[in-house]
This record gives C-alpha cells, structure tokens and sequence, in this order.
C-alpha cells in the first residue's frame, strides 16, 4: 500500500498544474502579508484605552437585542448570549480585544486560503481516477498482482494527503510570512472559546491548527465526492464541475431551506461545518455535534460505496 | 509440453449480447501463439478477460495453473501484457514510468530495470519524457513493461500496430529470442495475416466469438494435397481421362489440379505419352491469407 501511495504522489507532483498549485498558494500567503502590512503601516490601529466602557456599551446594546428579539429566534438569541458571555468574560479577567497584527493573528487571516486548498484538492481527486481512463494507463494499472480495491485506496488516501499537506503549506507559510511582517505577539495571547455556555481559554497555535482541520471539513466531503464521481463517471470535468458548483452555492442553498424546512438538517451541506459546536451557534435548532458527525459519516459511506462499488466491478475498455 | 494458459469453456456476454461464446484453448510453453481474425470477432475481449480487465460470464482461465476467477492476483502475476496501444504516463520519463510499474511487483530490484532497458535497447533515450517519444519507442517501454517481472506468459494485442517495416521486424526478433532463450509463451493478435504467418508456431481462427479453428503454422498453409497448374497445348481427348481421373480445372492454356508431389511425374509421362505439349508445371503456393478466407468463408456459410 505504501509503495503505491509512493506511486499516486509521484504521478501528481511530477506534473506542471501540481507546481502552479503550490506556487498560487505560496503568492496568496504572501498577497494577503502585503495587504495587511500595508493596512497596518497607513492606519496603525491604536491601543483603545477605553475598551472597557466601549464593551459595556456593547453588552448593553447585546441585552436589549436579546429580550426583544431573542425570544422568536433562537439562532440570534444563541448569537448574542455568546457575545455578552464572550464580553462579559473579558471585563472580568481584564483582556482587551486584540488590536495588534501578530504572527497568529495572520496565521487567522490566512484562513480563506483553504478554500483555494479545497478547490486545488477537487481538482486532484477528480482527476485521479478519470485521468488513468481518459490517458488509457489504467490498464497498465489493473493488469498488476494488486485488489482493485487497494488500488482506489490508495488514490483516496493520496488524495487525503494531498490536501492535508495543502492545509499544512499555508498554515506553515503564513506562519513564516506573519513571523517576518508582524513579529511575535507582544503580550501572552489566548483564544476566548464560547462552547456548552461557557467561556474557556485556549492556545492560540493549537487552536488554529483545530480551525483548520475543522474548516476544511466540507472540503473533505466535496473532494470525496469528486473522487466518488470520477471514478463512476470517469470523466474528470464532470467530476470537477459538479463539486465546485456545490462547493459554492450548497452552503447558500442549504441555509436558505433550514431557514423554512426541518429536514434541512440532513443535508450534507447543513453538517460540514463542525465548528459551530465548540464556537457558534448551529444552522437548525436541536442539531447536535453527534448528529451532524453521525450525517457525515453516512455521506461518506455513501460516496465511498459508489466508488468501490463500480470501480471494482468495472470492465474496463477504455 | 505443459499448457502456461487454459481457456476453459469461456463466455462473455455485455448487455445481453454474446461477445464471445463457449471459447476454449490453451497455449503451451514457449510457444508463440496467434488469435486471428477480422476486426470485432472478440480477440481484444479475449485478451481483456485473461488479464482481468474484464470479467468473466462464464467459464475459467487457468493461468500457471491459478484461476483468474478464484484467485485473480496469483493468476496475473505470471502475465505481462500490453492491451491495445502501449499507453504511458506521459509526462514521466520512460525510467520513472518503468519505475511505477516495478513498484507493483515484488522484488524487481534497479538492476533488473536497467537490464530490461538494455534488452529493448532504450538505454540513450530512457531519461526522456515519454511525451517525446516516437511510436516505436512506447512500443519498446510497453514490452520493457511486461518483462520486468519475468512472466510467463507474455500477451500482446496488436503488437505491430502502427509500426514501420523496421519496428515490426524489431518486434518479432525480439519475440523469437524471449520463447527461445527464456521459455515464455506469447500471444499475440493481429488481423494481419503475412505477420502471423511470420512470428506465430500456432494460430487460432476467432470468428464472431466462437474458435473456428486452430492449426500449426505449416500444416495451415501446407496441405497434402497441392495445387498445380499445368500449361499445356490442346488437349483433346486427355481432357475425359484429366476430368474423371484428376478432377482438373480445364483453362485456356492448360489445367489446375489438386496432387500429391509424388503423382506429378506419372500424370506429365501420361500427357506426353498421349502427344500434348507441355510447357510447365507449376505449384500454386496457397498463402496463408488464401487459407483464412477459404476457413472464414466456410463458416459464413454455415451461420
């Protein structure tokens, strides 16, 4: 299995469209660095010595918010009682909101970028399977001592790392690249979660390397599912097309139902996005963290049973 | 001579047509084996069964005695094959896309590479992108491909498609010496004849699905019986005895008879002791394409 996880990593990183990839995300880093840099030299943001008056007047405003709307609306009650907790816990322990750009803050920043990760992982996973059809090497391939079914493996799993190490080029890289422009935090720095009603502190540096695990889930699902069509389709711009149009508009189309319908919640699109059970509020009233994983875990079981399914099935005449 | 592959009673049926039907064979060691016939009579679905990029709707393929069917990895370990046109990863070099190919089976150590290499002599141009290369050199890294595990049983679908003179004969010098010096079988399809004729020791007819026919290469083309025609004069009353006797043909300038080589003699004393002139006697060499249709046509006939 190893050596042919070897082989699938050396037919994508031998390719020119691999180098572009990375090359587009290393200029993204560094895009995004210079922005905010200059940002930071035109206006320099101020200490704000009255940040403690200004979020008692927040906390007000919050409350009164949330007795007239609150009542009808449970995400937006949810919403603001997050907020006055949030608040609230920084009067107590005498935390001002952060005001200065420091390697982690960029690190933060640099997140939007995972969705180039994801876009960059579609397309390796619809290609990985459809290619092999559509250059006629997959005969070379099925013709070996080896289960069909370790060969698909080992596409998916090259896929998985694939976009893990995407996710791991841009947190390193704009480590690198706030560490240069921004330097380090001048003070200790800490995350304020707000998770089971309660306000808790975490480290900064884990804490992001869990936002972006957690905010490339959906990713995660869209590139199986690019990876399950392709290799039933074995047509790679079907494959391609398909996801990003879901990637895009599912989240938008998914809100818009589970603003109406209650079984919204079984959409796919409704559970990727973990993050909302250990810091926001979720989509549907009552969905739970067990639940949305539960979701996933059948989606992912779906998809994957289609792929083998038909790939091990296949006759092959390409 | 033990058989490397047995086709046992196969079938093939896609979408409720019939591609092949009751189909058995099997080829011996170090034997270079032909699937003739026209294009579409199934001999690529033959092939793609054996090396398991189809599947079977019924029957087996024995291979070094390891079913296809129970025991696919055990079976196609022993075969090296090209399916149709030698497609490579084109955007690696011939060595890495060597490299890929080793990688999937056991123990091919970087010697064993390089020595295949030198055998399909791509030494000078193995570091190239595959992308640059000409026909007859994906040939070559296709066959490179198939020996680097030593199989058996070496298949090859089409293996001068697209070839000049040259590379053909590149092709089937290369053929000869793997049968002779390391016992593999081959087999080979083609639906060109002369080649056949000139690389194969057995030939199998494949027509509409079904095995017309199996003949070794000689016996194929050489009858007992031989065709003669002899160029004559007028042959007056020698024609009753001619027709009745010998079944000749009467022509213009003679007649053509089915013979032994031993008759001739007698039958040309004959004429000359009845006073007709003859000029020649002559064998009509029946080629092996003349053999193909006469089998292909007989079985038109029949369906």
């Amino acid at each position: 299995m190893g050596k042919l996880i070897i082989n699938e990593w050396i037919k994508i990183f031998r390719k020119i469209s691999t180098s572009a990839m990375i090359g587009m995300l290393l200029l993204s880093v560094i895009g995004i660095g210079a922005l905010f840099k200059y940002q930071e030299e035109t206006n320099p943001m101020q200490d704000n010595p009255n940040w403690e008056q200004d979020i008692e007047a927040q906390i007000t405003s919050d409350q009164e918010n949330l007795t007239s709307i609150g009542g009808n609306n449970t995400q937006l009650k949810m919403h603001y009682e997050r907020q006055i907790a949030l608040n609230q816990y920084r009067l107590q322990h005498d935390i001002a909101p952060e005001s200065e750009q420091h390697i982690w803050s960029f690190v933060g920043d640099a997140q939007p970028l995972i969705s180039l990760a994801g876009l960059f992982t579609i397309i390796v996973a619809a290609g990985i399977v459809a290619s092999e059809f559509s250059s006629g090497t997959i005969k070379l391939l099925l013709i070996r001592p080896i289960n069909r079914m370790k060969i698909l493996l080992s596409k998916y799993l090259t896929v998985l790392l694939f976009g893990v190490s995407m996710l791991a080029i841009i947190y390193l890289f704009s480590s690198i690249v706030g560490l240069i422009l921004f330097g380090l935090p001048s003070s200790d720095v800490s995350h304020l979660a707000y998770s089971n009603g309660e306000v808790v502190e975490r480290n900064v540096a884990i804490n992001l390397v869990g936002e972006y695990f957690l905010s490339s889930i959906d990713l995660l699902m869209i590139a199986t599912m690019a990876f399950m069509i392709s290799s039933v389709f074995r047509n790679s711009s079907f494959a391609v097309g398909i996801s990003l149009f879901l990637l895009f508009m599912g989240g938008t189309a998914t809100m818009l139902l589970a603003s109406r319908f209650e079984w919204a919640k079984y959409i796919l699109f409704a559970n990727t996005d973990l993050s909302v059970y250990f810091d926001g509020v979720p989509p549907i009233d009552g969905m739970t963290l067990s639940f949305s994983i539960f979701m996933l875990l059948v989606y992912f079981f779906i998809f994957h049973l289609f792929a083998f399914g038909v790939f091990a099935k296949r006759d092959v005449a390409a | 001579m033990s058989a490397v592959l047995t086709l046992e009673n196969v079938s093939k049926t896609i979408k409720g047509k019939k591609i092949i039907n009751d189909l058995s064979l099997s080829v011996n060691e170090g034997e270079i084996f032909g699937l003739l016939g026209p294009n579409g009579a199934g001999k690529t679905t033959t092939i793609r069964m054996i090396v398991g990029l189809m599947g079977i709707t019924k029957g087996d393929i024995i291979v070094s005695g390891k079913s296809v069917n129970k025991d696919f990895e055990g079976a196609v370990q022993h075969i090296g094959a090209i399916v149709e046109n030698p497609e490579m990863y084109k955007h690696l070099t011939g060595y890495q896309n060597l490299r890929q190919y080793a990688r999937m089976h056991k123990g091919i150590t970087k010697q064993k590479i390089n020595e295949v290499i030198k055998l399909v002599q791509l030494s000078e141009r193995i570091d190239e992108k595959v992308r640059t290369y000409s026909l007859g050199m994906r040939q070559r890294l296709g066959l490179a491909q198939c020996l680097l595990h030593d199989p058996k049983l070496l298949i090859l679908d089409e293996p001068t498609n697209g070839l000049d003179p040259a590379g053909i004969r590149e092709i089937r010098d290369h053929l000869r010496m793997l049968t002779k010096e390391k016992q593999m079988s081959v087999i080979v399809s083609s639906h060109l004849l002369s080649e056949m004729e000139m690389m194969c020791d057995r030939i199998a007819i494949i027509q509409q699905g079904s095995l017309t026919d199996v003949q070794q290469v000689r016996g194929f083309v050489n009858d007992d019986l031989l065709d003669y025609f002899i160029e004559t004069g007028s042959l007056n009353d020698a024609m009753d005895w001619l027709q009745t006797d010998w079944n000749a043909v009467i022509t213009a300038q003679g007649f053509t008879i089915k013979a032994k080589k031993e008759d001739i003699p007698t039958l040309l004393k004959r004429l000359i002791d009845s006073d007709i002139a003859v000029y020649s006697a002559n064998q009509i060499v029946k080629t092996l394409e003349d053999r193909f249709l006469e089998v292909t046509a007989q079985k038109g006939e029949i369906e």
